[in-house]
């Protein structure tokens, strides 16, 4: 299991748009990704479930990917974080 | 999965070369605009290995076929059918050419006027007041400071073309300032002002000649002033020479070529032939029209009275002073005022029913205006603005104009003077104020009755309706696969959403809604998946579960949830029909955002496609259905 975490820079946090790009960017990886938000964790895959958590500017959150690819997955995704959010 | 084998079969599907007008994807379909969509085995294309859906809108074919593939197959199209690369924008010019010409020709000159409204309202204002008050105070005209408003009145007619040339180029696509040069060329100072040829053919003074072509004819040296109908054709050609021109020159010496070579073809043309065939055609309706008023019993009149604004539209009314300047001299009486007074009259009377009856504030702020210069005789603004653009009181006012001509012709009117008409006429009738009166009367009455009832705002001309005033929906069943439409608007392929992420199917596949109530209801029974602080996106899952984003606007989560209220919260229940979330149409455009709301069905790469009706939509009609 791979896991960061990664506090929101973006000023919007993760609304629509950055999330519908995040879920697509994960969806090609066989591993399961979740984010976690203080007690909450949802499935990085699940579009409604993610813009549902309201991940704001300043949030910090942990994300952890389990699978097969999860070295090349953690490395895209956080990337991704550290590039859009 | 074999490209080139899908893209063959599109190609046999839709009919081959023969039936493809140009061709385009975007990030997941292959739009296609077809000669003939009939043609089109809907049905088969959609067993085609890869294609996962197919619908046809507004004159395009849309087969969507998925990220990543739909390039590949794009390129192979191409190679097939021999097509080169179409760009969306030249996709959608080609859908809207397949609508037919006169009601192209009519969009194109309302798309010309309508950004430069606001410049002849004001001038047409201005000269009307002006040209009343010197006929009841004569000794104001030698004033000076009338000399300088008289200059701002007509400063805009007088360089008409080149406001005219300026937003042609806009519409057509050209450089707006070569299009204001040919605007200029046409009223240069050194041609002949179109205003003064009347006069100057009356005192025998000769205008002044110049040969073209090597000799083969000449022209006479008179500028297009208050023209409106050469000014687009010139420009229009301008636009597509120059159009042609920058594809064809080498870049390197495209800057000075292009312009160099527009400028010189466009202009020479426009003097030499598309001016003097219009001047000829002009001469023919100006000769056309005196014969007509030679009909008796007041035939001769109406017809005269119903056919005069199409000669405003086409920017011929000013000769008629020549006809009137004939009357006088010959006569005494001016019989052709009172129909020109009475088309006027009625046009302004045509839109002031559209002023007074549309709920649609801006638009009544300019109907209006534009009605009272009319009743002080300038109607460009009102046919222009108003009339022309929404047909039926154009129809209106020339019937109301009709009738009242034929009366005035029947009553006798005559004036004893040229130049004004409407209200300020009452003063060049001074023989006839009570026959005069009765004229205008009857013109008003017919046109503005018929505008009235002919009159009904567009679905997205009424005033949004306070959100709680908002009427119950009635409880509907819904049926699996099937979302309702949350939002009364207009509905739109979610590809048209003014926003590249929305547009290119990110959040998925779906439709867009132009709202005209603030009110977003629950479009299926389901659960509230999610709601965010700034209210504006709704998330709502069904029991059979799909999941639908409902995102209302572009880009308007900057508004921090200003102009949204939200009735429900996540985890909640929800039936068909419940109100969700109320906003602010006004406040969202005024912050700048595209009020267009995304209804997107987020999980759609597990459908085989969607089936979307697009067009005007009452809140819970049925907008998207899964294909099965």
């Amino acid at each position: 299991m791979k896991s960061f975490t990664y506090t929101i820079t973006d000023p919007v946090g993760i609304h629509a748009r950055p999330a519908g790009i995040l879920v697509k960017a994960v969806k090609p990886f066989q591993s399961t990704c979740k984010i976690t938000k203080g007690a909450k964790t949802v499935d990085l895959r699940k579009l409604m479930a993610l813009m549902g958590m309201g991940v704001k500017c300043g949030d910090t959150v942990e994300v952890t990917i389990e699978g097969p690819d999860e070295d090349t997955a953690a490395a895209t995704i956080e990337k991704f974080f550290k590039d859009n959010l | 999965m074999d490209y080139r084998k899908c893209a063959q079969e599109i190609y046999d599907l839709v009919g081959k070369r023969e039936n493809l007008v140009s061709a385009a994807h975007c990030a997941t379909r292959l739009r296609l605009v077809t000669a003939d969509n009939s043609k089109v085995d809907i049905k088969k294309l959609e067993d085609v290995d890869g294609v996962k859906g197919v619908f046809s809108s507004n004159g395009q074919l849309q087969i969507i076929l998925g990220t990543g593939t739909v390039n590949k197959v794009y390129d192979e199209f191409l190679s097939i059918s021999g097509m080169t690369a179409a760009t969306k924008a030249d996709v959608k010019a080609a859908a809207a050419a397949k609508q037919p010409l006169p009601f192209r020709m009519v969009k194109a000159l309302g798309d010309v006027f309508v950004p430069i409204l606001p410049a002849i309202v004001a001038a047409g204002l201005i000269m009307g007041l002006l040209e009343g008050m010197t006929k009841i105070w004569p000794d104001m005209a030698t004033s000076g400071t009338y000399q300088i408003f008289h200059l701002f009145s007509n400063a805009a007619f007088v360089f008409l073309p080149i406001l005219v040339a300026v937003s042609a180029a806009r519409v057509f696509g050209g450089n707006i300032f070569l299009g204001a040069v040919i605007g200029m060329i046409m009223v240069h100072t050194d041609l002949v002002n179109a205003w003064s040829v009347a006069g100057m053919m009356e005192a025998g003074q000769a205008i002044p000649q110049a040969d073209v072509w090597f000799g083969l004819y000449k022209i006479n040296l008179t500028g297009y002033q208050g023209h409106v109908i050469p000014v687009i054709i010139a420009v229009w050609f301008m636009s597509f020479l120059e159009k042609r021109l920058h594809k064809i020159v080498p870049e390197m010496i495209d800057l000075f070529v292009t312009p160099l070579v527009t400028v010189l073809v466009t202009g020479y043309l426009t003097l030499t032939i598309f001016g003097p065939v219009f001047a000829q055609l002009e001469e023919w309706v100006l000769v056309g029209v005196q014969w007509i008023i030679t009909i008796p019993f007041g035939i001769g009149a109406a017809i005269a009275g119903a056919i005069y604004p199409l000669t405003v539209v086409c920017g011929i009314h000013h000769m008629y002073n020549t006809v009137e300047i004939g009357m006088i001299s010959n006569t005494g009486l001016n019989t052709w005022m009172p129909i020109a007074s009475s088309a006027n009259f009625a046009q302004g009377a045509a839109c002031f029913a559209v002023a007074l009856k549309t709920k649609d504030k801006k638009f009544k702020s300019l109907a209006l205006p534009s009605s009272f210069s009319a009743f002080l005789g300038i109607t460009e603004p009102a046919i222009f603005g108003v009339n022309l653009r929404l047909m039926k009181p154009l129809i209106s006012g020339m019937i109301g104009g009709a009738v009242g001509a034929a009366v005035g012709s029947m009553l006798g009117i005559g004036a004893t003077a040229y130049g004004v008409t409407g209200l300020f006429g009452f003063l060049i009738t001074t023989k006839f104020i009570w026959q005069y009166a009765i004229m205008l009367a009857v013109s008003f009455a017919i046109s503005f009755t018929i505008s009235w009832f002919l009159h009904k705002d567009k679905p997205k001309d009424e005033e949004v309706a306070a959100a709680d005033e908002a009427p119950a929906l009635p409880e509907i069943t819904c049926e699996k696969g099937k979302v309702y439409a949350p939002i009364k608007g207009n509905v739109i392929p979610s590809a048209n959403i003014p926003d590249d992420t929305f547009a290119a199917g990110v959040l998925g596949e779906g439709v867009g809604i132009e709202p005209v109530l603030g009110v977003v209801y629950a479009p299926f029974d389901g659960e509230i998946s999610s709601t965010t602080d700034t209210k504006h996106a709704i998330g709502i899952s069904s029991p059979d579960g799909m999941e639908l984003l409902i995102h209302v606007g572009v880009n308007t989560v900057a508004m921090e949830g200003d102009g949204f209220e939200l009735f429900c919260a996540e985890g909640d229940t929800v039936k068909a029909g419940q109100k969700l979330m109320t906003f602010d149409i006004d406040k969202i455009k005024a912050a700048g955002y595209s009020t267009t709301t995304a209804v997107l069905v987020t999980n759609s790469d597990d459908y085989a496609g969607l089936d979307i009706k697009e067009g005007a939509c009452e809140p819970l009609d049925c907008v998207i259905s899964i294909k099965e």
